[in-house]
């Protein structure tokens, strides 16, 4: 159980932290690409409208210039021409000369001679109209024309060119302002747009780092956001949702304390109990035996074998007192990489030599090339001789004992196997608690020993057994 | 815009080369008794129907002053020419000829004074002193040399006893009367006619100077005599068709023209 938690642990705080996504996918981004899009369109529709009408407005004023001014020399050189006086057109063609953007102006009579001309060489010819207009269309100038009438009756033609150039440069300079406005849009609807969308997400960030914070343990976040849009009441529920987790989690704490405490103390009850019934038996008889003594009729016989039961019952004791305070006393371990071959054949050599293990043969397969393991070598070795001892101690007459260690994946694999009694199934079930024990002589600790030791090099038992066929404990270190 | 520039400038450019490579204008000269448009109005339906019956273009045109007509006279730049009976004899002696003159109404000149002018007859001795007296110009025959050559005959010396002005044409010096500008206007009897209806009716015509003959058109000598013709026939029938009578109605010469000799101008001297 608790090897699930330590393993998912991890697992949660890397969801609580979520890559970062790229800029161009955060909903800040979006939402400056959109505001500053939209700014940008409209800016720039507007300014390129405005642009248009005043070109247009531009465009019209020289037009209608242009249109007053070849009226005004028409009027102006009708009298002058009827009586071709070649003086006052002049005078008013150089007139209209000084007009702003008048490149050429003409007086022409009904044969088509000039009579007056901006181009003084012109006067006195047939009007070189065509080749010249051709070549002039188009070439930033404006050619007008009106027929000069009098009566109805054309007497005479007045033409006029003027220069677009200045128009262009005008229509150009207000392109470019139209231009550098809408820039100037973009930029300005950018930055606002940054600085709203900033101001959106801000929010939006706080709650992200308050739920990384509480993805990693910290519940006591909490966010204060004075914002009372969707953001604002989305703060409030998660400020609701970290406080009954909170809670909660508070409670479990609780619960979970108190159950262990149940425990704690029902184990002390139960080892109490235990530890009491162990000792009443062998302490009564010890009583018993002393109360014999103290008799001063004691028959001889009676007295030696009163003796003889203080002798056992004492002993007896002291095996119940010495198992419990190696089991009480079982320190820390300390790991260290070593051969467990060796281990486990030094162990087989004293086993050999124990009173019970006359009639067992004792074997040991071990490949001491491939058994290498962490381990503590002080209690290992006291693990692996309680398993044998409880091997032998489950032979009645002759048997085996065969000890394997073998290499896995990873692991070094101890196995003790016997041809024994086995373990009955209603023992099998409780026999790694203290002080459960299936011999008469037995104190049940010595399995409860080696778990406990086990347990501190990260692994446990496991037992197999059959009735009457044997059994088999095993356990897996971690090679190296 | 230019587009219609090119297109008329196109529409001219055949116009012109048309003129250039067709039958040659006729320029028809007219004396600058009045101003440019005002002649205009006047001869443009008659330069239009010459244009018809000569099958080329005759061009309507005037001159600045009489001096510079007639220079323009001498350099031959006019192949019709219309003017007084005084210069007519000077254009006679530089290669032109009289072919028509306005018929009916004799050439006379008049001098006219406000409506409300204390002047009423030319008596010597008893017009008040100072005088001002406008003419158009002084070779207007009618207005300046007849009436000038009436008021001699009557004792009256002009450059003497009255303050003499010139306005370039019959209507100017007209209006200098209207306006009180001057107190005697020369002028003839067409030009006062001319005028607007409340400037006639605020004037007054004081004299009147014997008949001399009438407004010659002259041409060129030099003209091929069977478009001489064609062009009398024309003036002499004016008053034969409305097309022709409206052309009368706009000069003002109601009863037409009738064709004239240059022996009866022989008379006419300055
Ligand atoms: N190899 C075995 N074969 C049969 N029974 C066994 C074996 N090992 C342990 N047991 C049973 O488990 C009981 C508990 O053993 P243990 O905890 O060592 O205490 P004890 O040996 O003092 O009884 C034993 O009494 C015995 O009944
Ligand atoms: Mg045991």
């Amino acid at each position: 159980m608790s090897a699930v938690e330590l393993r998912s642990l991890p697992e949660h705080v890397d969801s609580a932290r979520p890559p970062k996504p790229s800029l161009f996918r955060t909903l800040r981004f979006r939402l400056m690409l959109s505001v500053a899009l939209v700014h940008a369109v409209l800016m720039g529709t507007f300014v390129w409208s405005e642009v248009g009408k005043q070109s247009q407005a531009i465009r019209a004023d020289l037009y209608s210039r242009a249109h007053s001014l070849i009226t005004l020399m028409a009027v102006a050189s009708t009298n002058a021409l009827l009586a071709e006086d070649l003086g006052s057109l002049a005078e008013v063609t150089q007139r209209v000369k000084r007009q702003p953007d008048v490149m050429e102006g003409a007086i022409i009579d009904v044969r088509g001679d000039v009579l007056a001309s901006t181009d003084a060489r012109q006067v006195g010819h047939r009007l070189r109209l065509p080749d010249a207009a051709l070549a002039r269309q188009g070439h930033g100038r404006l050619r007008l024309e009106e027929q000069i009438r009098v009566a109805g009756q054309r007497v005479g033609t007045v033409l006029l060119e003027m220069s677009t150039r200045h128009l262009q440069s005008e229509l150009a300079a207000t392109r470019d302002e139209g231009l550098l406005f809408i820039l100037l849009a973009l930029v300005v609807g950018s930055v606002a747009a940054w600085v709203l969308s900033l101001f959106i997400t801000r929010n939006l960030h706080i709650l992200m780092e308050a739920a990384r914070r509480i993805g990693s343990g910290d519940l006591g976040v909490r966010v204060a956001l004075p914002a009372r849009d969707e953001v604002g009441l989305l703060g409030g529920a998660f400020n609701a949702m970290a406080e009954s987790l909170q809670r909660i989690s508070a409670q479990v704490q609780n619960e979970h304390e108190k159950r262990t405490d149940a425990e704690r103390l029902a184990c002390v009850g139960e080892l109490s109990a235990s530890i009491a019934h162990e000792i009443r038996n062998p302490l009564s008889a010890v009583i018993n035996s002393v109360k014999l003594l103290d008799r001063s009729n004691l028959p001889a016989g009676d007295r030696a074998q009163a003796i003889a039961i203080l002798n056992t019952e004492s002993l007896r004791l002291q095996r119940i007192l010495n198992d419990f305070l190696d089991f009480a006393r079982i320190r820390e371990s300390r790991l260290q990489e070593g051969d467990i071959c060796g281990l486990v054949e030094e162990v087989a050599g004293l086993i050999r030599q124990h009173p019970q293990a006359a009639a067992v043969k004792v074997e040991v397969e071990c490949d001491a090339h491939h058994s290498r393991a962490r381990h503590d070598p002080d209690q290992l070795r006291q693990v692996v001789w309680n398993l044998m001892l409880n091997a032998i101690q489950a032979i009645p007459d002759r048997g085996e004992l065969r000890v394997r260690v073998e290499r896995a994946a990873g692991t070094v694999r101890v196995s003790i196997t016997d041809n024994g009694s086995g373990i009955p199934d209603h023992l099998l079930d409780k026999i790694m608690r203290p002080f459960v024990t299936g011999r008469k002589q037995g104190t049940g600790l010595g399995l409860s020993i080696a778990q406990r030791i086990l347990m501190q090099h990260g692994t446990v038992l496991s037992i197999v057994s059959h009735v009457n066929v044997g059994t088999e404990v095993s356990f897996d270190l971690e090679a190296t | 815009m230019l587009c219609c520039g090119l297109a008329a400038s196109l529409l001219l450019f055949t116009c012109a080369t048309a003129a250039a490579r067709g039958p040659r204008y006729y320029r028809f000269g007219v004396l600058p008794l009045q101003s440019p448009t005002m002649l205009a109005g006047m001869f443009l339906p008659l330069t239009d129907a010459l244009q018809h019956a000569l099958h080329r273009p005759v061009e309507f045109v005037t001159a600045p002053n009489f001096a510079s007509f007639m220079r323009r006279v001498r350099r031959h730049e006019y192949d019709i020419i219309y003017l007084n009976p005084l210069l007519y004899t000077r254009a006679h002696r530089w290669g032109y000829h009289v072919i028509v003159k306005v018929a009916g109404e004799p050439f006379t000149g008049i001098l006219v004074v406000r409506r409300g002018s204390p002047i009423h007859a030319l008596v010597p001795g008893r017009l008040p002193a100072g005088l001002r007296i406008g003419f158009p110009d002084p070779n207007a025959y009618a207005a300046t040399i007849m009436t000038r050559q009436f008021m001699q005959a009557r004792g009256i010396h002009v450059n003497r006893d009255m303050k003499v002005k010139y306005f370039g044409s019959q209507d100017s010096a007209l209006m200098a009367v209207y306006y009180g500008m001057v107190d005697i206007a020369g002028t003839w009897p067409p030009s006062l006619r001319s005028m607007p209806r409340n400037v006639r009716h605020s004037l007054r015509v004081i004299a009147q100077t014997p008949p001399q003959p009438q407004m010659p058109i002259a041409v060129r000598d030099s003209m091929p005599a069977p478009e001489v013709r064609r062009i009398r026939r024309l003036l002499t029938h004016l008053t034969a068709t409305a097309d022709g009578r409206e052309v009368l109605h706009h000069l003002g010469f109601s009863r037409g023209f009738v064709a004239a000799r240059n022996s009866e101008y022989r008379g006419v001297k300055p």
